[in-house]
């Protein structure tokens, strides 16, 4: 067995302290500075909502929607984002008000396995908000950043043209 | 792998100095090929220093002279979109949104996509052999998996491509780059900036050590009416351009005023061609012409094998790119190849 | 309430599908557990060989580095204990590049995969065997029996007596399972217990296994995968990284979490293998067929064999009087291939039906006539009749649904602007079977409200498995769905089949509907009562007043089904652009029509089926991995390499369901529909592709170059 001591060797590593509100609430991370937002959600703050699926930016199931851009925590270092605001998958509904994007997810069927699904909501979130897709065509194309091997694209692209429509929202 | 030291820098000169002060120590902005290379091991700074709070750099203003200059923290995503962008450099817009993604231009810096990394699969390995990572070393590629590799200007040490859309774009515009180090600041011209292998394959640009790009001056003329930037690939979005192409021109009727032509995908360096542009001057903007030029940029072009096909491509992509760009309208999002 | 009581047959919502959006779904990294260190694996540089030294004392002094585990240092396993592609790090041999040969565990994940970068490994390396393209040409038998060569009739000589002959080969590619949850285990030890949080298809197969491997009892060993970030087969046998996992936590006496990485997914779970098939057709003039060979050269690990059945569908698609179907194989210094969606029959069917293509233009013949007229009256292949075949109607259906008729036969001769418009189309088939699985029902009133909990260790990878359940459950108890709750993904549950060769909904809806006929039997003798129409579960506890009451049910197939050939069919219809100029492809409609008997749920059913499209899109146009045999290594080894097709790349895909029924394979008569929606997909998009331009691409996937 480790002794405590041992078992505290990591904490020597030069820990930063980042201030994060995740989700509208405070969070102070205390991370070594090498350690991914992505990472430090699932690790430290135990949101494990956020998937990791690649590691390295190319398949979008770590988007997150930070100061109200969508972007990969996977490819983002915790301490670079000191003072943001984060929101995840956890904190996109309104308590137990859905999004209307997850309500549309599930009535399409916008997923089968589920593991991309928190990035593909953060990034229709972001794709909503940006509002630079008009057309279907743009939709796909400003989508295609998160992958989707179960192959429920139809059921994405449904969902989010349909939220689109109803307008209003956020 | 772990042991750099992480810093911020809120001003240019705090940056540069922290940078001097210690080895292989690098500017950290938007990350996106930083943090990958380096999660990879292909990599190992031992310090960062983070640019993104520096004062002033993630701006975009217009210069007296007509031009425009894009601040290196800018997002490439904000450049896109930005109004003036759009309406100036409408050959810029498409290029940047027919590169990554949406999520990796909302992160991605100006300034860092001048210094992306080639994604040559053999780079990407540190088990086998890279001149340009492990100087000396070798290059696999020639002999090797070279489907994505260069055609134009390779050299027998490195046949890598350099991965960026935007430059190409920036290549067209005859960009100019702004950079600041220790020795001062100087202004490099789009097409001094990167390099092709020659026997150094290892440095893929012309900065200097502890040099940081501070800025991004687009000149005056933007060719907005008649542009079109297309990328060819093996998935239709979110893969690197197998052959891509800005064209920009200048008409007077019929007749071609000005033209540029940059190339990307095919070489080390975003690709131009004094020769076919000056050759386009005063013609017809036709297929035959497109056709034309495309032969004497060309002319050099030398296949791998894998990648043979690039020859044949990039001609049917220079003239298809040619005819879109006489009816921008033609493109469609994301630089769709088809209308 | 609507008119039908019913839950089966309708389109419900999945029932886990609040917990998907919500973040709240825990896959098998999600799970916390106290002190929890971190492992990652490293890998042999080497494809043949043997591991001189490993030099990691940089390594073990690297901050929170808690334990270095390598061959020299592992807790013994047994390799011979069901998991597959070997990589237990028993032994210095080295069979493939990327094998794991060791573990770094640390306090946290960066300093483990920092201290894995420090640790070098000298190796006395041997020539390996990994190039395919000239391997191919010796091959040898393989040893599997089922993989014998099948001849009929006078086989393959019949073809010299022929009219009208098609001889091609066709090739595929390597390809990647790649779920997008990565391989991942937490385990953590109890005293002799072992939990191991693992995304498993086959949740009783995976228990087992570890225990053999681990050398314990299954009943010490506890898998817990309520959720499966997706599997596609390569979660369905288990891998090295299960068990290593277990043994990292019990050497560092904590528990421990391993994630294999993007890149290490390329060598570490199986792949689809690369195939060269040959397809010899001999036909009359008036197309029918005489002589159908279908000869497939593959690769192996060399340990261990495992190869796709390339040559299933043409053993059962067509009438035909002689045929042959062969394997060879070549061992290669390569990770052990494994099931892939579809396995054999995607990629067969491909070869199969483009040949079939092939032949109805050179005989200048409608394809879907040219299938009809060659439309076996029983399974050829054994002599059993089919339980019921509905590839002639998904053919007639689809046709008119799709609009087939607006097909110009003669290649490249529908243009709008640049774009060459090309229609395909193509069969495909998959054995429907029922797999042993138990369940227990568990009924409990409170304020007279009755609640049922559904107990069967099954899987649910997205494939609807939760929702189909309680629907089954719903009808077979006289409940709301809201009513029930499904407990899978438990090895502690009772034990059922595997999420895997389309036998999960077929075993698992059987399982409970027929606890559900169980309990309700036992509750009308436990009454005493005797009832004109028969009550349900629900309303006995109702009006019994039975606050709890339990069953469980052994489910079997019907003796019966031996005696048939059950299947389900498929007709796929693609539309493709090809830009004449750049010669990228365009899926731009498709239509999948498939009879696999009962549909539970038409909207996860739908889900499934056009997920096999979006795979046979992916393999068809832009999947494949490259080796490159100087290294041994693939030279592709990330997304940005691996172009899994994005949403910008699927265009307007459909499906519809033949109303089926047929109660032969199973009581409930399903019929599974995870597999089959893959296969032909790839067929009908090159076929498509011929139309459009006119090129026969033999050679997948069809990238740009191939059409210029």
């Amino acid at each position: 067995m480790r002794s405590e001591t041992q078992n505290l060797n990591h904490l020597k590593q030069g820990d930063c302290t980042v201030n994060l509100t995740v989700n509208g609430e405070q969070k102070i991370l205390q991370v070594q500075p090498w350690v991914s937002l992505l990472d430090g959600l699932r690790d430290h703050l135990n949101l494990t909502g956020t998937k990791k699926g690649c590691d390295h930016g190319q398949c979008g199931a770590c988007t997150i929607i930070c100061d109200d851009k969508r972007i990969l925590s996977c490819l983002t270092l915790a301490v670079m984002k000191n003072g943001s605001e984060i929101t995840t998958v956890e904190g996109i509904a309104h308590g137990n008000e859905l999004h209307p994007i997850q309500q549309a997810f599930i009535d399409h069927d916008a997923f089968q396995c589920g593991y991309c699904t928190p990035g593909q909501l953060c990034s229709a979130i972001g794709l909503i908000k940006e509002g630079k897709a008009q057309t279907r065509e743009e939709v796909k194309e400003l989508m295609s950043g998160n992958l989707c091997r179960c192959g429920a694209n139809i059921g994405i692209i449904d969902a989010i043209m349909e939220v689109k429509a109803g307008g209003g929202h956020e | 792998m772990n042991n750099f030291e992480y810093k911020q820098a809120e001003d240019i000169a705090t940056a540069i100095n922290l940078i001097s002060e210690q080895d292989n120590t690098k500017f950290l902005a938007g990350g996106t090929n930083l943090l990958d290379l380096w999660k990879y091991n292909l990599t190992n700074p031992s310090g960062l220093v983070d640019i993104n709070r520096i004062h002033g750099l993630a701006e975009i203003k217009e210069l007296s002279n007509g031009g425009v200059r894009l601040g290196a923290n800018f997002k490439n995503a904000d450049t896109a979109y930005h109004p003036i962008i759009e309406n100036k450099y409408p050959l810029l817009s498409k290029a940047i949104l027919a590169g990554a993604s949406a999520q990796i231009r909302n992160m991605a810096s100006n300034g860092g996509n001048l210094l992306q990394r080639t994604r040559c699969y053999y780079f990407y390995d540190p088990d086998v052999p890279c001149n340009k990572r492990n100087p000396g070393s070798g290059c696999p590629a020639k002999e090797g998996y070279n489907r994505i590799h260069a055609i134009l200007g390779t050299s027998d040490h490195c046949i890598a491509v350099f991965p960026s859309d935007m430059c190409v774009a920036l290549a067209a515009l005859n960009a100019l780059v702004n950079v600041e180090g220790a020795e001062g600041k100087r202004t490099i011209a789009f097409a001094d900036f990167h390099r092709l292998p020659g026997d150094r394959p290892d440095l893929d640009n012309n900065l200097k050590p502890g040099e940081l790009i501070t800025s991004i001056d687009l000149p005056d003329k933007g060719f907005a009416q008649n542009y079109s930037y297309l990328k060819l690939r093996d998935r239709h979005s979110y893969a690197f351009a197998l052959v891509s192409v800005a064209t920009a021109l200048e008409l007077d009727g019929e007749m071609i005023k000005d033209a540029r032509i940059a190339l990307g995908g095919v070489a080390h360096k975003p690709w131009r061609s004094t020769e076919a542009e000056n050759f386009l001057r005063g013609k017809s903007a036709n297929e035959s012409n497109f056709a034309a030029a495309a032969d004497i940029i060309l002319q050099d072009a030398k296949g791998y094998g894998h990648n043979d096909f690039k020859i044949a491509l990039a001609k049917k992509a220079i003239i298809r790119n040619g005819l879109m760009a006489l009816n921008p309208q033609s493109q469609l999002p994301g630089a769709k190849p088809s209308a | 309430m609507e008119d039908s009581n019913k839950s089966i047959g309708k389109g419900i919502n999945r029932i886990d599908g609040i917990l998907k959006i919500t973040g709240k779904a825990t896959y098998a990294t999600d799970y916390p557990a106290k002190n929890m260190a971190y492992a990652v694996l490293f890998k042999s540089t080497i494809a043949a060989g043997k591991i001189k030294s490993i030099e990691s004392t940089e390594a073990q002094k690297y901050p929170g580095v808690i334990k270095i585990i390598t061959h020299e240092n592992i807790l013994p396993l047994n390799t011979k204990g069901g998991l597959r592609g070997g990589a237990l790090l028993q032994s210095p041999e080295v069979t493939f590049h990327g094998q794991h040969i060791g573990i770094v565990v640390a306090e946290t994940f960066e300093q483990a995969t920092a201290a894995a970068h420090l640790i070098t490994v000298e190796y006395n390396q041997k020539e390996e065997k990994i190039d395919f393209d000239n391997l191919a040409k010796t091959p040898e038998m393989p040893k599997g029996k089922e993989l014998a060569d099948l001849v009929r009739g006078a086989g393959k000589s019949a073809l010299a007596d022929a009219e009208v002959k098609i001889e091609a080969s066709y090739e595929t590619p390597i390809e990647h399972h790649h779920p997008m949850e990565p391989h991942a285990t937490v385990a953590v030890w109890e005293g002799d217990q072992l939990t191991l949080y693992n995304g498993s298809q086959i949740i009783n197969g995976a228990q087992t296994a570890a225990a053999a491997t681990l050398n314990i009892k299954p009943e010490q060993v506890r898998i817990i995968s309520p959720f499966i970030g997706g599997g596609f087969g390569s979660k369905g046998g288990q891998w090295a990284n299960l068990v290593l996992t277990a043994v990292a936590a019990k050497m560092v006496g904590r528990p421990v979490k391993l994630a294999l990485t993007r890149q290490q997914m390329f060598n570490s779970v199986g792949l689809r293998q690369r195939n060269i098939q040959q397809l010899s057709i001999g036909a009359t003039k008036e197309g029918k067929l005489l002589t159908l060979a279908h000869e497939t050269i593959s690769h192996t690990a060399v340990d261990s064999e495992y190869i796709e059945p390339c040559g299933d569908c043409t053993k059962v698609m067509y009438e035909v009087p002689n045929s042959l179907i062969s394997y060879r194989v070549v061992p290669m210094n390569l990770i052990l291939p494994t099931y892939t969606r579809g396995p054999g029959k995607s990629t067969g069917s491909f070869a199969l039906e483009s040949a079939m293509d092939e032949l109805a233009y050179t005989l200048k013949m409608d394809p879907i006539e040219l299938r009809i007229k060659n439309e076996p009256a029983k399974d050829t292949s054994n002599g059993k009749p089919w339980s019921s075949r509905t590839t002639v109607k998904c053919l007639q259906e689809g046709a008119k649904a799709f609009g087939w008729a607006k097909r110009k036969p003669e290649p490249g001769t529908n243009k709008i602007g640049d774009d060459l418009i090309g229609y395909g189309v193509a069969c495909g088939t998959y054995p429907a079977r029922q797999r042993d699985s138990s369940a227990v029902i568990k009924l409990s009133l409170k304020n007279k409200v009755v609640y049922a909990t559904i107990e069967i260790a099954a899987s649910d990878l997205g494939t609807g498995t939760n929702t189909i359940l309680a629907q089954t459950a719903a009808d077979g108890l006289g409940l709301p769905v809201k009513q029930i709750n499904v407990k899978l993904g438990d090895s502690d549950l009772p034990p059922a089949a595997g999420s895997v060769g389309s036998v999960g909904a077929s075993s698992f809806a059987n399982a409970v509907n027929d606890a559900c006929i169980k309990i309700t039997d036992e509750l009308l003798a436990k009454s005493g009562k005797q009832f004109f129409v028969r009550p349900t579960a629900a309303q006995l506890m109702i009006s019994e007043y039975i606050a709890d009451f339990q069953t469980r049910s052994d489910s079997k197939a019907p003796a019966e089904a031996e005696k048939y050939s059950a299947h389900s069919f498929n007709a796929n219809f693609a539309e493709v652009r090809v830009n004449s100029v750049t010669g990228m492809v365009k899926v731009t409609r498709f239509l999948a029509v498939t009879g696999a008997g009962k549909i539970l749920n038409p909207k996860t059913a739908r889900s499934q089926i056009i997920g096999g499209i979006v795979w046979g899109i992916g393999m068809a146009l832009t999947e494949e991995s490259i080796i490159d045999p100087r290294y041994g290594n693939f030279a592709t080894r990330s997304f940005a390499d691996y172009h899994v097709p994005t949403n910008l790349d699927i265009g307007d895909l459909d499906a519809m369901f033949i109303n089926e029924k047929d109660f032969i394979p199973n009581k409930m008569g399903v019929k599974g529909i995870g597999e089959v929606g893959i296969v032909g997909v790839a067929a009908a998009v090159a076929n498509a592709v011929f139309n459009a331009t006119g090129k026969r691409v033999r050679s997948l996937p069809i990238t740009p170059d191939k059409l210029l």
